[in-house]
C-alpha cells in the first residue's frame, strides 16, 4: 500500500468534527431554522457562550465597540460567523498536542495557527481587501493537517534531513515527495469531510500553492503570506524551520511591499497573546 | 541553574552566574547577547523587526520588538550596570529567511543590517555571528562564563570569551 493510501485509511479514523458544530452547520444549512435555536443550542454551553464572546470582541469588534450578548454577536456576524467561532474555540484545543514527528512542542502548532490568523486578517485590513470573511477561520485550521501527518512523517525522518542536507527543496514539496501528499492536502480532506463548504477547504488547500488555486485567491493570497510571515519570525517552526516557498503570485497581485509585513508583523504579537488565552 | 527566558520582542539582564539567559526559535528575528567578563554581567535581546519607524506606537510599548530601539535601551541598560564598551563581548543569531525570489520577505537580512550600522556607530565588535540561511536556532548565554550556544537542527556549537 502506498502512503497516500494508507493516509487515506487514517482520515477516516481522524476525529470527526465536534458535535455540537455538527448540530450547527446542519441547522444552518436549514432555511427554516431560525436565530433563536442556534442561539439556544450554543448558550446552552455558558462557558463556550463567554468565549465565544470574547473571541468576537478580539477578532471582529475590539474593545471601543465590545458586545456583551450572544444574541448581539448573532446580529451583527450572523449565524455562519458564529459557528465558525465555536469551531475555532472547539478545534484549537487540538493544537497544542506536541507533533513529534514534525518537531513541535505542545503549543507550537496553536500559537503558529493563531498568529496566521490573526496576521491574514491584519493584512486584508491594512490592503483594504474586501470578501475575505472567513480569513481568520482559515488561518487558524489552515496546518490541521499536520495533526494527520505527524505519524508518518515521524517515521520518515532520516529521509527528510537527506532532502535538505542535499537539496533546496520546500518543504510542502518533499512531504509529496516522501508521502505522496502534503499537508495542505491532508487538512483539506479533514475539511472536506467535515463538509465546512468550498472556501474554508480550498483555503486550506492551496495555501503552499496559491498559483494552483481556481478560485477564492484573496483568501488563499492572504493565509499563504501570513504562513510565511508567522514562520519567518519564528513562530511554530518545526524540523523544516523557515524551508518553505514563497508563491511570486500573491505578492505581485496584492501589491505587497515590506513595510506591509512588518507592520502587520508589529501588529500581530500581542494579539496572538490575547487569543491563546481565550483559545485555551 | 535558574533558565530566565528572554521572549520575542523581550530583553533581560542578569548578573546573577547561576542564571542562563535563553531565546528560542529564532527564525529572521535577532538573538543578540552582549557580556561584560568582568562584572559578569549579560544581556540578552530577541528582536522581530529592522526599524521603529514602521510602527512608532508599539516601538514605545515594546522597544525590544524592533532592533535600533530594543539594542538602544539594552546597551544603555548595561552601561548604567557599569559595562564597559572594550570589554564588551557581543555575539549574534538569527536572521534566517523563507524562499523568497521576490525579496519582500528579506526581514532578517534587513534586521542584520540595522544591527550592524548599530554596533558600528557605538564601537562594538561581533565575537560571534551565526546568521542567514533558513534555520530555526536557539541561543543561550550563561551569565557566569559568558559561554554563549547556538543551537539548530539538533546540533549544539559553543563559543567562548576568549
Amino acid at each position: 500500500m502506498t502512503y497516500r493510501e494508507q493516509i487515506a485509511q487514517h482520515i477516516d479514523r481522524f476525529p470527526k468534527m465536534p458535535p455540537l458544530c455538527r448540530s450547527l452547520l446542519g441547522y444552518l444549512e436549514d432555511p427554516d431554522v431560525d436565530f433563536k435555536t442556534i442561539r439556544d443550542l450554543v448558550q446552552y454551553d455558558p462557558g463556550l457562550t463567554a468565549n465565544v464572546l470574547k473571541l468576537a470582541n478580539s477578532v471582529y469588534f475590539g474593545p471601543a465597540q465590545e458586545i456583551s450578548s450572544l444574541q448581539a454577536a448573532l446580529v451583527r456576524l450572523g449565524t455562519r460567523r458564529i459557528f465558525e467561532l465555536v469551531l475555532s474555540l472547539t478545534v484549537s484545543g487540538r493544537l497544542v498536542t506536541a507533533l513529534p514527528g514534525y518537531g513541535l512542542e505542545g503549543r507550537d502548532l496553536l500559537r503558529h495557527s493563531i498568529w496566521t490568523a490573526v496576521a491574514a486578517q491584519e493584512l486584508a485590513g491594512i490592503l483594504q481587501m474586501k470578501n475575505v470573511d472567513t480569513v481568520f477561520t482559515v488561518g487558524l485550521l489552515h496546518d490541521l493537517g499536520l495533526l494527520l501527518l505527524d505519524p508518518f512523517i515521524a517515521g520518515k525522518r532520516e529521509r527528510f534531513t537527506h532532502i535538505f542536507e542535499s537539496r533546496c527543496l520546500s518543504f510542502d514539496q518533499a512531504e509529496k515527495e516522501v508521502l505522496g501528499m502534503d499537508h495542505a492536502e491532508a487538512g483539506a480532506k479533514i475539511l472536506e469531510l467535515w463538509q465546512l463548504g468550498p472556501e474554508i477547504v480550498s483555503g486550506v488547500r492551496w495555501h503552499h500553492e496559491p498559483a494552483e488555486a481556481a478560485e477564492f485567491q484573496d483568501l488563499i493570497y492572504l493565509i499563504h503570506l501570513a504562513d510565511m510571515l508567522s514562520l519567518s519570525e519564528g513562530i511554530g517552526t518545526g524540523i523544516y524551520g523557515l524551508q518553505f516557498n514563497v508563491s511570486a503570485e500573491p505578492v505581485r497581485a496584492l501589491g505587497l511591499k515590506k513595510e506591509h509585513l512588518e507592520y502587520t508583523a508589529s501588529k500581530t504579537l500581542d494579539k496572538m497573546r490575547e487569543l491563546e488565552n481565550i483559545l485555551t | 541553574m535558574a533558565q530566565l527566558i528572554v521572549d520575542i520582542a523581550d530583553m533581560k539582564i542578569s548578573d546573577n552566574p547561576a542564571d542562563t539567559l535563553i531565546t528560542y526559535s529564532l527564525g529572521s528575528c535577532l538573538g543578540v547577547a552582549v557580556y561584560d567578563p568582568v562584572l559578569r554581567l549579560g544581556g540578552m535581546v530577541h528582536c522581530m523587526l529592522p526599524l521603529s519607524k514602521v510602527d512608532p506606537e508599539k516601538a514605545k510599548i515594546r522597544p525590544y520588538m524592533f532592533v535600533d530601539t530594543g539594542m538602544q535601551q539594552m546597551l544603555g541598560k548595561l552601561y548604567e550596570s557599569g559595562m564597559r564598551k572594550a570589554r564588551a563581548v557581543v555575539n549574534v543569531a538569527g536572521g534566517s529567511q523563507v524562499l523568497d525570489s521576490q525579496g519582500v520577505f528579506k526581514i532578517g537580512e534587513r534586521n542584520f543590517t540595522v544591527l550592524r550600522k548599530i554596533l558600528w556607530k557605538n564601537g562594538l565588535l561581533m565575537n560571534a555571528q551565526e546568521v542567514g540561511g533558513n534555520k530555526s536556532r536557539t541561543v543561550s548565554l550563561e551569565v557566569a562564563t559568558g559561554r554563549f550556544s547556538i543551537k539548530s537542527g539538533g546540533k549544539t556549537i559553543y563559543y567562548d570569551v576568549s
